[in-house]
């Protein structure tokens, strides 16, 4: 808190300010340049997907879905990777910024999950006539996503100590252990969610088809990406105030009792 | 089944019984695939858009408390000053 005084009469520091800035990371400049890429990326998969890929001849137009449905299933893929790589990253060294990220993973995790199990339903209706069914692939995801809405609530209401850091980031270790199993569920429990992507037969028939998942693919990764960044940030920014609301009740300089 | 009591004939099977269900033809689907397709989409934004809207009030919650650190370092810098000329 040595800063008080220097603060006190110049003013507060802004992004502007050559002492401010020295304390952004040097990585945070390409945040806007990611950030209109991933634009740029989407509006070209919404143009390949609404307008340029043509129509599937038996399921029809709700065959589309199938283009954010499976990317949004990758980023969710990433998200819990992030959550695995922070949580282990913070067992083996404890920082502010790998217990940032694993919870950021773990958010990214459930928002795209919830996205993949609200859109697979939705073509589910049209495709097989009913909104669920307890198909392996179905019921795993659904698991998975309970796993890191556990984490998040764990995080939200348990406390901000170490001990539930650690207790969280073991979660966030443990959840990974769900995504080769709802990877490899079609494989080994068979079900009626179909494999399009696979080494043996099936695939898209179409260049315009193949051109409109492969945007996808890239404009779900970066958004997974820019959206991590920005929740790791805040998250971040978050530790450093508690740590300096701390130290400002331990200097006596706050009269609130900490939390 | 009075007349058949007359004549003596035997009461209708489960077989004679047998119903088909024949679709009409050019019908309304179940479901329409256009508006699942939206609704997917739209979902997929009104998603992606609460997490950002529940980062903004986490940042909003942040500026409070540092709005607040601020006070009472700015507090505390007084008083040393003020300290300092007496």
């Amino acid at each position: 808190m040595s800063g008080a005084a220097s603060l006190n009469g110049v003013g507060r520091r802004t992004s502007l300010d050559p002492v401010a800035r020295a304390h952004t990371h040097p990585a945070d400049r390409f945040f806007y340049p990611l950030a209109a890429l991933t634009a740029v990326t989407f509006v070209a998969e919404i143009f390949f997907v609404f307008l340029r890929a043509p129509v599937e001849v038996r399921m029809g137009i709700v065959q589309k879905i199938f283009y954010f449905h499976v990317p949004s299933a990758y980023a969710m893929y990433l998200g819990a990777t992030a959550c695995f790589a922070g949580s282990v990253a913070y067992l083996v060294r404890p920082t502010d910024a790998s217990d940032a990220l694993a919870r950021a993973g773990a958010e990214a995790a459930i928002v795209f999950g919830a996205i993949v199990l609200t859109t697979g339903p939705l073509w589910g209706a049209k495709a097989w006539g009913t909104f669920w069914t307890w198909d392996p692939r179905l019921t795993t995801a659904l698991l998975s996503v309970l796993i890191y809405v556990a984490y998040a609530v764990l995080r939200a209401f348990a406390g901000d100590g170490s001990a539930e850091r650690k207790f969280s980031a073991a979660l966030g270790v443990l959840g990974a252990a769900n995504l080769p199993i709802i990877h490899f569920s079609v494989q080994k429990w068979g079900g009626q969610h179909p494999m399009v992507i696979t080494g043996k037969g099936g695939g898209l028939q179409h260049p315009d088809m193949k051109l409109a998942l492969v945007l996808g693919f890239f404009a779900f990764t970066m958004l997974a990406v820019l959206l991590v960044w920005a929740r790791t940030r805040v998250e971040l920014a978050r530790s450093r105030l508690l740590r300096a609301e701390d130290d400002a009740i331990d200097l006596g300089l706050d009269t609130r009792t900490e939390a | 089944m009075k007349d058949g009591d007359k004549t003596g004939a035997a009461p209708p099977t489960t077989d004679d019984r047998a119903t088909t269900f024949q679709a009409v033809q050019g019908g309304q689907e179940h479901y329409s695939g256009e508006t699942l397709l939206v609704s997917a989409y739209a979902v997929l934004w009104v998603v992606v858009l609460a997490w950002v809207a529940f980062i903004w009030r986490k940042q909003g919650d942040m500026n409070t408390r540092l709005f607040d650190l601020e006070r009472v370092l700015d507090k505390a810098a007084a008083e040393k000053t003020a300290a300092r000329k007496t």
